[in-house]
């Protein structure tokens, strides 16, 4: 049994005056799906910012692949090829196409020949079902179809972490789905993924631990079926009871 | 876009290394200008009869004329560098041009910062009017009365703004142009009532316009004409004037104010 | 004779477009040098290049030719009146390209650079194969106004002596008498000029435009 990929330790970040989150741990380990629930606004997407090291953290420590990230010697640039981030708006580059967008990490920042890159852009477009638009442009996808080209440029850099940014809170109704797919493919395939969502369906059926923040804290965690059936504390059945109304899912008694 | 850059960098790079390489002279001009075998002289080229461009888009002019051949008597060709008349003077005391022709006048404004070969023509000064003209102009200080109009930078200048600064004239009435052509066309058009300048151009660009006459001629801010030296360059200056002296000995000169102002 | 004085003229032409072929080239390179030090540098450099674009657009184009020419060249480099005046107007254009170019910067959304980063891009990178082609294409419009304006003032040069278009037009007007005609040919030749680089720049644009409808 190795240790955890992901070593999140005693996390703070504050912006200004607002603690946004404090003294956060969290252990990842490899090939695990976890889904981070929680009202808006209790810092999940700065956690996961603060992972890639976009954003500084106040204090604490953490650590990808045995190494800590955040120690001051550490490469930033090179850290952030090792972890994958979707964003919620998909961020795309606007002026390169889907295969582009995908190749142009590999090629830029890996170094990689063009042939080689062109042949992993193409690849990993497949696995997200779009290599029939790698010559279209951003403006020319649907929302859905955007947001499968992010997840295909982040696969591309081979890293050993994706975290996902609410990735599908920005897409009509109708094109959630194909976008978790690719999710819930990925995750079956065992890649070790970090998800920010107010999917619930997608947390039960597909997160292999769900974790409930609130108010910069980790209040609960534990698998889907505990944590929706049998929540040990009163704020996370408040969460959760008002998410199924919002969402209109039956609750069901096992 | 990396073949862009280095473009654009090679293109600034090469205008700054171009620039670089403009050389200074040092000793004595004369010397230089000889050793190089040309001599840099500078004229505002808007200025018929005595510097202007004919129809064939060459320089041509009574002072053109003259240049070439002093030049040519000292050994050297003229290159030409055409500029507004009021850079003339400053052009000469930078060192943009070793001299420069141009129907100079000796001022002691001028005389401070260049010095001035001996005179090589005699000139006089005209007021023009249009030909309606109700006025008169009996003496110079008569214009002082009207709207006159002169080239900027030009002892006709000078002796106007002394006017305005005895009082004589009101300031809002003296009208400075860049080039005469210019004053003379506001004179037929009536923006100006008067205008002065030299009077051998002056009769030209009335007999060119038609609609204008000249009211008055006599010696008031003109007088002899000299060719511009750089302060200090007496050798140069020697040279210039003896070739002068031998010009006018042999009636080069006189032949060539028939030729060009028909006197 | 009319054919005469307007070829005259018309030789001016390639002293124009001479003088524009330095100076803005000279604007774009110094323009986006400043632009990029103001968006992304700390806070000196933020300070000096907006200075430097406070100074150059608040002098006049021709005291600038003069100072270069008449005070600067002699002794510090010694510049022909072609080179002092391209310069000029490379260094007053500069800081109008530098604001263009600026704007354009600012225009790409901060997401852009976050994704750039996030796949593990350095800021270097991320502007050089993210932020500028972006920018750039949407610079194209306001710099082909000043392309334009280069273009015309390029005509502050005859105050150098530099025997270019508007230079020669005074020159047949002092001989002719003909204004109207020695203008009025200068003014159409800067038209032809001025409306050929829009059209041009037009092009640019619409032939680097990211398509929006699918294919």
């Amino acid at each position: 049994m190795d240790s955890p990929i992901l070593q999140v330790k005693n996390l703070t970040k504050i912006y200004g005056q607002n603690v946004i989150f404090e003294n956060i741990s969290l252990d990842v380990n490899r090939g695990e799906t976890i889904v981070i629930i929680g009202p808006s606004g209790t810092g999940k997407s700065t956690l996961l910012r603060c992972i890639n090291l976009l954003t500084p953290a106040n204090s604490g420590q953490i650590f990808l692949n045995g190494q800590e990230i955040t120690a001051p010697e550490s490469n930033e640039d090179k850290v952030r090829q090792q972890v994958g981030m979707v964003f919620q708006n998909f961020l795309l580059f606007n002026h390169l196409t889907a295969l582009d967008n995908v190749m142009v990490g590999l090629s830029k920042v890996k170094k990689m020949p063009k042939a080689r890159a062109r042949e992993k852009a193409l690849y990993e477009l497949n696995r997200v079902g779009l290599s029939d638009r790698a010559d279209h442009y951003p403006g020319q996808l649907s929302g859905g179809q955007q947001q499968r080209v992010g997840i295909a440029r982040a696969l591309a850099m081979d890293p050993s972490v994706m975290l996902f940014d609410e990735p599908t809170s920005a897409l009509d109704p109708e094109l959630i789905g194909e976008v978790l797919g690719v999710m819930e493919t990925l995750a079956r395939e065992h890649m070790t993924m970090l998800v920010v969502t107010h999917e619930m369906g997608f947390a039960r059926e597909v997160a292999n631990r769900i974790v409930f923040m609130e108010k910069g804290s980790i209040v609960e965690q534990g698998k889907p079926d505990d944590l929706f059936y049998r929540p040990q504390h009163e704020r996370t059945r408040e969460f959760l009871w008002k998410i199924s109304e919002l969402y209109g899912k039956k609750e069901e008694k096992a | 876009m990396k073949r862009l850059y280095f473009w654009f960098a090679l293109v600034l790079v090469m205008s700054l290394l171009l620039a670089a390489c403009g050389g200074a002279a040092g000793g004595s001009q004369l010397d230089a200008i000889k050793k190089a075998g040309v001599i840099k002289v500078g004229t505002s080229a808007d200025y018929p009869p005595f510097e202007y461009i004919d129809e064939s888009g060459n320089k041509a002019g009574f002072d053109i004329e003259l240049m070439e051949e002093i030049a040519k008597r000292l050994g050297v060709t003229v290159e030409w560098v055409d500029m507004p008349f009021d850079s003339l003077i400053a052009g000469v005391q930078e060192g943009k041009i070793d001299i420069s022709i141009s129907a100079f006048n000796y001022t002691e404004e001028r005389d401070q910062v260049v010095d001035f070969s001996d005179a090589y023509y005699d000139g006089e000064d005209a007021f023009a009017v249009a030909d309606g003209f109700a006025g008169s102009i009996q003496a110079p200080e008569d214009v002082a009365a009207y709207k006159v109009g002169v080239q900027n930078g030009t002892t006709q200048d000078e002796w106007l703004t002394g006017l305005v600064d005895e009082g004589l004239l009101a300031e809002a009435n003296l009208f400075r142009y860049d080039r005469a052509d210019q004053a003379a066309l506001d004179l037929k058009n009536g923006r100006i009532d008067v205008m002065m300048a030299d009077s051998v151009p002056m009769k030209a660009l009335a007999a060119q316009l038609g609609g204008l006459k000249i009211a008055y001629e006599g010696v008031v801010s003109s007088g002899p004409m000299n060719i511009v030296i750089p302060e200090g360059a007496t050798e140069l200056a020697q040279a210039i004037n003896e070739v002068i002296v031998q010009l006018e000995s042999e009636g080069f000169i006189e032949a060539l104010a028939l030729k060009h102002f028909g006197q | 004779m009319f054919g005469n004085f307007f070829s005259y003229i018309l030789q001016g032409v390639s002293i124009t477009i001479a003088v524009t072929l330095v100076a803005l080239p000279a604007g774009l390179v110094l323009g986006l040098g400043l632009a990029l030090l103001n968006t992304y540098g700390g806070p000196w450099l933020k300070r000096l290049s907006a200075g430097y674009s406070l100074l150059m657009r608040g002098v006049p184009p021709v005291v600038l030719l003069f100072i270069l020419y008449f005070i600067l060249s002699g002794n510090v480099v010694n510049l022909t009146p072609f080179w002092a005046g391209s310069i000029s107007l490379g260094i007053i254009s500069s800081a109008y390209q530098m604001e263009i170019l600026r704007g354009a910067l600012l225009s790409i959304s901060g997401g852009q650079m976050t994704a750039a980063r996030a796949i593990g891009m350095s800021r270097i990178q991320a502007i050089r194969y993210i932020i500028l082609p972006q920018a750039l294409r949407i610079a194209i419009p306001p710099w082909s106004n000043e392309a334009s304006i280069v273009l015309k003032d390029s005509s502050l040069v005859y105050a150098l002596g530099v025997p270019e278009i508007l230079r020669r037009a005074q020159q047949l007007s002092a001989t002719n008498q003909q204004p109207l005609l020695a203008f009025g040919a200068a003014a159409l030749i800067y038209f032809v000029l001025v409306f050929l680089v829009n059209r041009g720049l037009d092009a640019l644009a619409e032939k680097t435009k990211l398509p929006t409808q699918a294919a």
